[in-house]
C-alpha cells in the first residue's frame, strides 16, 4: 500500500514543462527524499501535491484511492502538511495563534486562549523543543520559526508531511533534534517527503530517494542500495570531481578590523580582522550572533558599541548606503526578503547596487549600457533565463541567489559579505558560487562567509572565527580546521570538559 | 474559437485601464448629444485638471507604498495663501511662495514618514488636519479676492490656447515628466523598487529615506500647483476648497491600476484613471443625476475597475 502516489504528473508553465510524466510513491511511515538541482521540478511537484499548483495531467492517489486536489484546502483536508523553505507564520501573532490559526475555533465560540496556548506548547514539546508560545512569531529565529511551522503542521493530523530544505534553517543541534522528530513521526505511520540538497543528511535519514531531473524521473532508489556519488550523477548528469575549487591565496594588507562591536542581545564584545584577498569564515549556531554581526559591520543596524577601522581609518556606518560607497557589500541571509526584489527582473535588481553606473548626468538610464552590462553578469554566473527582463520571482531560489550575487560583482567591492551564500541552493550551483568568491578572493577583495554548513567553510576558508552567544569563541588557523573543533567552540564544549 | 475568445479576453484584462476608458467614451457619447461638444469637452478638461496634476505626485507616494491625505488641504491652504500674496508681492514672487507653501508641507509629511518612520496614514492624515486649519485661520474663514491688478494669473488661469484651458496643459507638461521619470530614469527605478521591497533596497546601498522623502515634497508642490491654478481660474482663494479631493486623487490613481502597497502603477494609466473618474462626474452632471446617486455610481464603478484589476494580478 502507498501512502500517497503521484502517477504520471506532468505540469507546464507557458508552455515550458516543468515536469512531464512523474511518479512518486511514498509508504506509510517511509521518509522519502526528493532531490534534484534547483529548477528540476521538486517544489512545482510538491506544490501541485499540496494545491497550490494544480496539475495538467497525471492522477493522485491517498491510500490507494484516487483524490481530486484543487487548492490548497483540498489538501489540507486529505491529510497533506508542507513546510515551505518560506515560512507562511503571520509575525504579528503569538506562536500559539500561529500553531493553531485554521482553527481558533477549537475552542467553541469563546477563546479559550490558555487552552490554546497549552496545547501549543504541548505540541511544540512533542518534538522536542521549547519555545514560548505568547511571543510573536516575527520574533522569533528562522530555526523557531521552522519549529513551528512543523507544530501547525501536526496540529492537522497530517499523514503525508512535506518538507522542503528544512535543514537549511537549522544548526546542526537542532538538525539532531527534527531528525528525532521526524523518526517519531514515522512510527505513527506519517509518510515524509523530504527535500534537501544536503546528502548527508538523506544518507542519514531517508529510506529511499528520487532523483528528479529536469522535470523527469530517475525512480526511486534505496538508500541502503546506492551512494552519494551515484545521486550526484544522477542529479547532475556529470560526476563531481571536486566541490572546493583550488586556490593559491594571495592575502595582503588588513582592509578590515572591527573592535568590540555590540548590539543588543546578539552582539556582545566582537571584534575581529580580515585582510586583502582573505576568506574569513564565520562559524556558529542559529542565533550565536553571527548575521547580526555583520549587519552591525554594514550598516544595516546601528551598532550600540564598537569600532569599525577601514585600512586603518576610522569609520561609522549609519546605514548601508555609506558601507557600500565605502566599498563594503553584503550578500544578505534571507534571500526573499533582503536579497532579491521578487516583483523586479534580474535587470532591475543587479542594476541596483550600481545605478550611478549606468546613469548620464541627469539620472537618466542608459538602456543599451543596462542591457549588456546584465546580459554579461547572466551569462557569467550562467542565470537559467531566457531574458533578461524576468521577474526575479519566477526564478528557481538557486537562480534567484545567483542575481543576488551578479547584483554584488556589479558593484566592485573591495570587502564582501556573504550571510549563508549557498543555503537553499543546489549542488550545481553551489560548486558555481564557490568558484565565484574564490575568484572574487584572487582579484584581492576580502571575503567573509558565514555558513551553517561547517564543511563549506572548512572548505572555503583561510581563517575561521567561531561564535557563540554574541561573542567569538574562537579563531582558527588552517592547521586547526575541523568539524569537530568548529561543533566543541560552537556549543561551548571544550576538550577537558568531556574528557574530564 | 474558445481559445481565441480567452486571448482577447486576457488583452481585455490586460489593459483594462484602457478599455474602461474607450467604454466610458462611447457610453458618454451614447447617453448624452451634449458629450461630444467642444464646449463640454473644455469643461471637463477644465475640471480634471487639479486632480489630474496632484494624482501625478500621489502617484509617486503610492508606487513607494505611502500614502498622503493632505493634497486637498493644501490646494486649499495654498490657494488662499496665493490670493494672498497676489494682494502684496509680485507675480512670480506669488508663484513661488505659494509653491515653497506647498513643498514645505510635503517636505513635512515627507521628513515624518522617511526619518520617524511615521505611518504614511498617520502623517499625512495629521497634516490634512493642521493644514486644513491653517487655510482657515489664514483667510479667517472667508474667500480671499486675487488682486486685479494682478491680471496676469487669471488671465492665464481663465485662458485657453488652442482650444484648452491653459491649466490643462501644465497637467500635460507634469505628466510628461512623471512618465519619464518613471520609465527612464534612475529616480523612477528606485521609487518603484522601494515600492516592491524597502528593506533590499536599503541594504542594495540605496539611500531609501531621501527618496521616500522627496516623493511627499513632490506630492505637496504639485498640490500646490493645483492649488495656485484653481485660484487663478476662479480669481478666488477659498479655504474650503478641496475637500474630500485626497479620495477623488487616490481613486484615479487606483483605477489607473496602481496597487496601493506599492511597486505597482504607471503615469499614462494615471492620467486615463483622471479622465475616466472625470467622465463619470461629467456624464451624470450631463443627465442631470443628483449628486447623491454620483456620489453611489461613482462608487460602484470604483469598486468594478479595481475588481477587473485583481482579476489581472491573479491571472498573473
Amino acid at each position: 500500500m502507498n501512502r500517497v502516489e503521484l502517477r504520471n504528473i506532468s505540469k507546464s508553465f507557458g508552455g515550458i514543462a516543468a515536469l512531464s510524466n512523474v511518479t512518486l510513491k511514498v509508504m506509510p511511515g517511509e521518509i522519502h527524499a526528493l532531490v534534484g538541482e534547483n529548477g528540476a521540478g521538486k517544489s512545482t511537484l510538491m506544490k501541485i501535491l499540496s494545491g497550490a499548483y494544480t496539475k495538467d495531467t497525471g492522477k493522485i492517489f491517498i491510500d490507494d484511492l484516487e483524490v481530486q486536489i484543487r487548492n490548497t484546502h483540498d489538501s489540507k483536508k486529505l491529510g497533506i502538511g508542507i513546510i515551505y523553505q518560506e515560512f507562511s507564520l503571520v509575525p504579528e501573532l503569538s506562536v500559539a495563534e500561529n500553531v493553531f490559526l485554521n482553527k481558533l475555533g477549537v475552542t467553541g465560540f469563546w477563546m479559550n486562549w490558555s487552552k490554546i496556548k497549552k496545547k501549543a506548547e504541548e505540541l511544540i514539546q512533542s518534538i522536542g523543543f521549547n519555545i514560548d508560545t505568547s511571543l510573536k512569531a516575527g520574533d522569533l529565529s528562522i530555526a523557531e520559526q521552522q519549529i513551528v511551522e512543523i507544530a501547525k503542521a501536526l496540529s492537522e493530523n497530517v499523514k503525508v508531511l512535506i518538507l522542503d530544505e528544512p535543514s537549511a534553517v537549522l544548526g546542526p543541534q537542532e538538525i539532531v533534534k527534527l531528525f528525532d522528530t521526524l523518526k517519531k513521526l514515522k512510527k505513527e505511520g506519517v509518510a515524509i517527503i523530504y527535500i534537501s540538497h544536503h546528502l548527508g543528511e538523506i544518507f542519514q535519514i531517508a529510506d529511499r530517494i528520487t532523483v528528479l531531473k529536469d522535470g523527469t524521473s530517475s525512480g526511486s532508489l534505496l538508500v541502503s542500495e546506492t551512494d552519494k556519488d551515484s545521486i550526484i550523477k544522477l542529479m547532475l548528469g556529470r560526476s563531481l570531481d571536486k566541490m572546493y575549487p583550488l586556490r593559491d591565496p594571495n592575502i595582503g594588507e588588513e582592509v578590515l578590523k572591527v573592535v568590540d562591536i555590540s548590539k543588543g542581545e546578539k552582539v556582545k564584545g566582537v571584534s575581529f580582522m580580515i585582510k586583502e584577498g582573505e576568506i574569513l569564515g564565520i562559524a556558529g549556531l542559529v542565533g550565536s550572533g553571527r548575521s547580526e554581526t555583520v549587519r552591525a559591520i554594514f550598516g544595516a543596524d546601528k551598532p550600540e558599541k564598537g569600532r569599525i577601522f577601514l585600512s586603518g581609518g576610522e569609520v561609522k556606518f549609519r546605514s548601508p548606503w555609506e558601507a557600500v560607497r565605502m566599498g563594503i557589500g553584503m550578500v544578505p541571509e534571507d534571500r526573499k526578503q533582503h536579497g532579491v526584489i521578487l516583483s523586479l527582473t534580474i535587470k532591475e535588481n543587479i542594476s541596483l547596487t550600481n545605478l550611478m553606473g549606468i546613469i548620464d548626468h541627469f539620472g537618466f538610464i542608459n538602456a543599451k549600457k543596462e542591457k549588456n552590462n546584465t546580459i554579461e553578469l547572466i551569462r557569467k554566473l550562467a542565470i537559467k533565463t531566457d531574458t533578461e527582463n524576468q521577474e526575479a520571482g519566477k526564478l528557481s531560489g538557486g537562480n534567484q541567489q545567483k542575481v543576488v550575487l551578479a547584483k554584488w560583482l556589479n558593484r566592485n567591492c573591495k570587502i564582501m559579505i556573504f550571510d549563508e551564500p549557498t543555503r537553499g541552493v543546489d549542488v550545481g550551483a553551489k560548486i558555481e558560487i564557490y568558484n565565484l568568491i574564490t575568484e572574487l578572493s584572487q582579484k584581492g577583495v576580502a571575503v567573509i562567509m558565514i555558513s551553517s554548513e561547517t564543511s563549506e567553510l572548512i572548505g572555503m576558508s583561510d581563517r575561521i572565527i567561531v561564535m557563540r552567544k554574541g561573542q567569538v569563541q574562537g579563531n582558527l588557523t588552517k592547521k586547526e580546521f575541523s568539524e569537530e573543533s568548529i561543533l566543541r567552540l560552537s556549543i561551548g564544549v571544550n576538550k577537558n570538559t568531556v574528557s574530564g | 474559437m474558445k481559445a481565441g475568445l480567452k486571448k482577447y479576453l486576457q488583452i481585455v484584462i490586460k489593459y483594462n485601464t484602457v478599455f474602461i476608458f474607450l467604454i466610458m467614451l462611447v457610453v458618454s457619447a451614447l447617453v448624452s448629444d451634449v458629450f461630444f461638444t467642444s464646449a463640454n469637452l473644455f469643461n471637463l478638461v477644465r475640471q480634471v485638471t487639479p486632480v489630474g496634476i496632484i494624482s501625478m505626485g500621489m502617484l509617486l507616494v503610492i508606487l513607494t507604498g505611502g500614502i498622503d491625505l493632505s493634497v486637498g488641504s493644501i490646494v486649499a491652504m495654498v490657494g488662499v495663501l496665493c490670493a494672498f500674496f497676489s494682494q502684496t508681492i509680485p507675480l512670480p514672487l506669488t508663484i513661488l511662495a505659494s509653491l515653497a507653501c506647498g513643498l514645505l508641507v510635503g517636505s513635512l509629511s515627507g521628513y515624518l514618514v522617511a526619518v520617524h518612520k511615521m505611518a504614511p496614514f498617520i502623517a499625512t492624515l495629521a497634516l490634512m488636519s493642521i493644514v486644513r486649519g491653517l487655510g482657515f485661520i489664514f483667510s479667517k474663514g472667508a474667500p480671499i479676492l486675487v488682486n486685479e491688478n494682478n491680471s496676469a494669473l487669471t488671465d492665464f488661469g481663465s485662458g485657453s490656447f488652442l482650444g484648452f484651458p491653459n491649466p490643462s496643459f501644465v497637467l500635460l507638461l507634469i505628466f510628461a515628466i512623471t512618465a519619464v521619470l518613471l520609465n527612464y530614469n534612475v529616480f523612477g527605478r528606485i521609487i518603484i523598487a522601494i515600492g516592491s521591497n524597502e528593506e533590499a533596497v536599503r541594504l542594495s546601498g540605496i539611500k531609501v529615506a531621501l527618496y521616500k522623502f522627496s516623493v511627499y515634497a513632490i506630492a505637496g508642490g504639485l498640490s500646490a500647483v493645483a492649488g495656485i491654478l484653481t485660484t487663478a481660474r476662479t480669481a478666488v482663494g477659498s479655504p474650503v476648497i478641496g475637500g474630500g479631493m485626497e479620495l477623488d486623487v487616490i481613486a484615479t490613481v487606483v483605477i489607473g491600476g496602481a496597487s496601493l502597497s506599492g511597486g505597482k502603477g504607471s503615469a499614462i494609466n494615471t492620467l486615463l484613471g483622471v479622465l475616466i473618474l472625470g467622465m463619470i462626474g461629467n456624464i451624470m452632471n450631463l443627465m442631470n443625476i443628483p449628486a447623491y446617486s454620483q456620489q453611489v455610481i461613482k462608487g460602484l464603478i470604483i469598486i468594478f475597475a479595481v475588481l477587473l484589476q485583481r482579476f489581472h494580478t491573479d491571472k498573473n
